[in-house]
């Protein structure tokens, strides 16, 4: 039998509302489907290579990739402690009281979250060589990496751990004070985000696994490094996938019990919305400490690296060489990203749609999330190699182009998407779409009327957000771009090594200060929004 | 004369929770029922159930004759049982106007676009909102919020007006004031079936009331009668009190 438009459309009309609020099979099937896209690159390498990992195991972990990722591992752990103890307190006291320039300095702070990591690194480097620190000082080697890694490691766990504060309700901040005074009410919050804090803590630990730059410009290459190193100095595809397997494997076994454990705890603190969060308190030490602190965040995590930059710029400007690289990668830099923007909000909205308002499938798509978030994303990028050269050319379009990075981008970043959505979801009141069923509003109607305007100063922002981290990636683009067709953070990471200083100092300027418009333009669009609707 | 509901043996669990079971009943056209009990009873789910948005798990539901939900089925969706519901959170659309809310909710009924601005205006006229027509529901006041609910529910004049806790959470002024105000509108309006756990608005609204208790119906009347001699807890409570007053 044909299906038209108009059976489509008839069909459209026949789905009630309700549908938004009911459970149903559709929901599992769609979760698992969407994950299943996700995972499907690393699962056609990890199918291609059956065998042959468990075979050479012992080979891979007795040479230098065993004594890389054991450099790894200690790094990843420095990085997670690090990250917990200066992110915890300062996110609690982001999270309960209020001090002049509170916002601005968290939207700073939320800068080296969408810088690549490389990129902080190669401002560490150029300070030490500025500073004339020996090149096994503590700004390289394992601490400087650690350092590098921890630029990314501190707003994260802040960030969640102020999410989770409030998170908490008014009634229990004012039990907590009443009974104790501050210290006690602080006592009281450390102790119930603690859990939440850690557990980021190590999740940014497990991320630094997966992530070659810091470790290769600070002199203490890791794990990840060494991938990349095998796939594209050495040109030899098998090691380095399987090499990419034992990172994933050691990934895995770290992330499963994170993401086991922080799943609930994000889908209790973070998604949460039925109670009103304590308003932040003003206080008159705070008001002094709270700006003191914060600041000298900033000066550590991002003006210390920033500062490396300039002194090279001193010495000359190559205005004329930085522009033109800029103008030589900007457009793929920017397609790269908005494909994967828009795809990852599509995936990512289309998840937490299905995952809906069960309590049971919000914590295993947030497992899921978490899990797929850690992943090497050079696990993804060799599985898309592996799938483009098995595939016939007339797939190239889709395996072997510029959409392919968008693509593999996508399903690297839509976590970040999904986690919005489900938020954003979860703000909306259940009935509107039952008032929908009964008045026999259609379902696109419902959609296009209430929910994408409900929705849109929450998916907004995260498209930006996914857009401004597709565009820092580099490993996957590294891996996957066209001949010719790289990203501007692609091409600092190249020219890093043989460039003057001046040179990449500048075009790393440029890339934060781009980075930081996109971020004051997704804040922007977000409060604009929040105030029309 | 058929009732306009029939219900038979209806029964809805959550999991192992059993909200309700063998709950039976009939509503005749134009009756004004008031469904009482304590929260936590099962008195919004059941108006769910009436509603189409639920299905029992036991048990069969008839509007006007014809067999509207049975067992985990609904027969018939919501959209097609000619009703109108103004929910416990009010359940405005946040992102529209009142008055766009109102045409919105007029989307079942085949009528040209202009026809349907005017009849969503005079609906909120008569709930005398039509002044803040292009507000949306965040810059209105609760009470404004209710009577867009109440305007958006009777702009597509159903047979069935169901209000489900409509007054919970409002200052005892304006609760009179609106009670006043629903009185007027549903004497000329369709069948009511008032969710409540008030006796004391069910006595202002509706003429019979229908009292459930531990998941069965306790007793069902006339609710001036029932409070004469009261048989569930929650009537006797409403009875003592008045006669504490009285006193």
């Amino acid at each position: 039998m044909k299906t038209t438009a108009h059976d489509s459309k008839k069909v459209w009309r026949m789905l009630s509302c309700d549908i938004l609020e009911k459970p149903g099979p559709w929901r599992v099937i769609g979760l698992a489907a969407g994950l299943l896209l996700a995972l499907a690159p690393a699962l056609v390498l990890v199918f291609a290579a059956e065998g042959s990992v468990s075979n050479s195991l012992g080979t891979l972990m007795a040479g230098g990739f065993g004594t890389a990722l054991l450099r790894s591992l200690a790094v990843a752990l420095a990085a997670a402690l690090a990250s917990v103890a200066v992110g915890l307190p300062a996110g609690i006291v982001a999270g309960l009281y209020d001090f002049p320039a509170r916002r601005l300095l968290l939207a700073l702070l939320a800068l080296p979250l969408l810088v690549p990591s490389f990129i902080l690194a190669i401002g560490l480097s150029l300070l030490r060589t500025t500073l004339a620190f020996s090149a096994d000082g503590f700004l390289s080697g394992f601490s400087g990496t650690a350092i590098a890694f921890a630029f990314f490691g501190v707003p994260l766990v802040l960030f969640i751990t102020l999410a989770s504060v409030r998170g908490i309700s008014r009634s229990q901040v004012d039990a907590a004070r009443l009974a104790g005074g501050e210290r006690h009410l602080f006592g009281c919050v450390a102790r119930r985000v603690f859990p939440a804090a850690a557990l980021t803590g190590l999740l940014a630990g497990v991320l630094t696994l997966s992530d070659p730059g810091p470790g290769q410009i600070l002199g203490h290459a890791g794990a990840a490094a060494e991938i990349l190193v095998s796939f594209s100095a050495q040109y030899d595809f098998a090691l380095a996938a399987r090499q990419g397997m034992v990172l994933a494997g050691v990934v895995v076994i770290l992330t499963l019990p994170v993401a086991f454990w922080l799943a609930p705890q994000l889908a209790t603190g973070l998604l949460a919305r039925d109670v009103p969060p304590a308003p932040l308190a003003r206080m008159k030490r705070v008001s002094i400490l709270g700006p003191a602190l914060f600041s000298t965040l900033l000066l550590l995590i991002l003006a210390m690296p920033l500062a490396g930059f300039i002194p090279p710029l001193f010495r000359s400007v190559p205005a004329e060489r930085a522009a033109q690289e800029v103008a030589r990668t900007l457009g793929n830099t920017l397609r790269y990203g908005l494909v994967a923007s828009l795809l990852a909000t599509v995936l990512g909205l289309t998840l937490a749609v299905c995952a809906g308002r069960s309590p049971k499938l919000r914590v295993a798509l947030l497992a899921g999330l978490v899990l797929l978030f850690a992943l090497p994303p050079s696990l993804g990028a060799l599985g898309w190699i592996h799938l483009a050269g098995v595939s016939p050319a007339s797939l190239d379009p889709v395996l072997r182009s510029p959409f392919t990075v968008g693509l593999a981008l996508a399903l690297r970043f839509f976590p970040v998407a999904a986690l919005f959505a489900m938020r954003g979801l979860g703000t909306a009141s259940p009935s509107w779409a039952d008032a929908a069923a009964i008045h026999g509003v259609p379902l696109m109607t419902f959609a296009r009327k209430v929910v994408a305007p409900w929705l849109a100063p929450v998916l907004l922002p995260a498209a930006i957000l996914v857009f401004l981290l597709a565009t820092a990636d580099v490993s996957s683009v590294l891996l996957l771009h066209p001949p010719g067709k790289g990203s501007l953070p692609l091409a600092i990471f190249t020219v890093m090594a043989n460039a003057p200083e001046s040179l990449v100092g500048a075009l790393c300027l440029t890339y934060v200060g781009g980075a930081a418009v996109l971020l004051a333009l997704a804040w922007f669009t977000m409060h604009s929004l929040k105030r029309t609707s | 004369m058929t009732p306009l509901i029939q219900a038979r043996n209806l029964r809805k669990a959550f999991g192992a929770q059993t909200v309700f079971a063998s709950v039976s009943f009939e509503i005749e056209a134009g009756q004004h029922l008031a469904l009482l009990g304590p929260s936590g009873c099962g008195k919004s789910t059941l108006l769910r159930l009436l509603a189409g948005l639920d299905a029992p798990d036991e048990g069969q539901l008839w509007i006007d004759g014809q067999l509207v939900s049975e067992p985990g089925r609904s027969l018939v969706p919501p959209h097609e049982r000619r009703l109108a519901m103004v929910f416990q959170d009010l359940a405005l659309w946040p992102t529209l106007s009142a008055v766009e809310n109102v045409i919105l909710g007029m989307a079942n009924l085949k009528l040209p676009r202009r026809d349907r601005r005017a009849q969503a205006l005079a609906a909120l006229e008569t709930c005398q909102i039509a002044a803040l027509a292009d507000r949306k529901p965040a810059g209105l006041s609760v009470g404004q919020q209710q009577r867009v609910a109440l305007a958006r529910a009777l702009a597509v004049k159903p047979r069935l007006l169901f209000l489900d806790e409509p007054f919970s959470g409002l200052d005892l002024t304006l609760k009179e004031e609106l009670l006043a105000e629903l009185k007027t509108q549903a004497a000329t309006h369709a069948t009511l079936v008032l969710v409540t756990h008030d006796p004391g608005e069910a006595l202002a609204l509706c003429p019979h009331a229908l009292v459930l208790e531990g998941g069965h119906i306790v007793e069902s009347g006339w609710t001036a009668k029932l409070l004469k001699r009261p048989v569930s807890k929650t009537l006797r409570a409403f009875a003592d009190s008045l006669s504490r007053a009285d006193s």
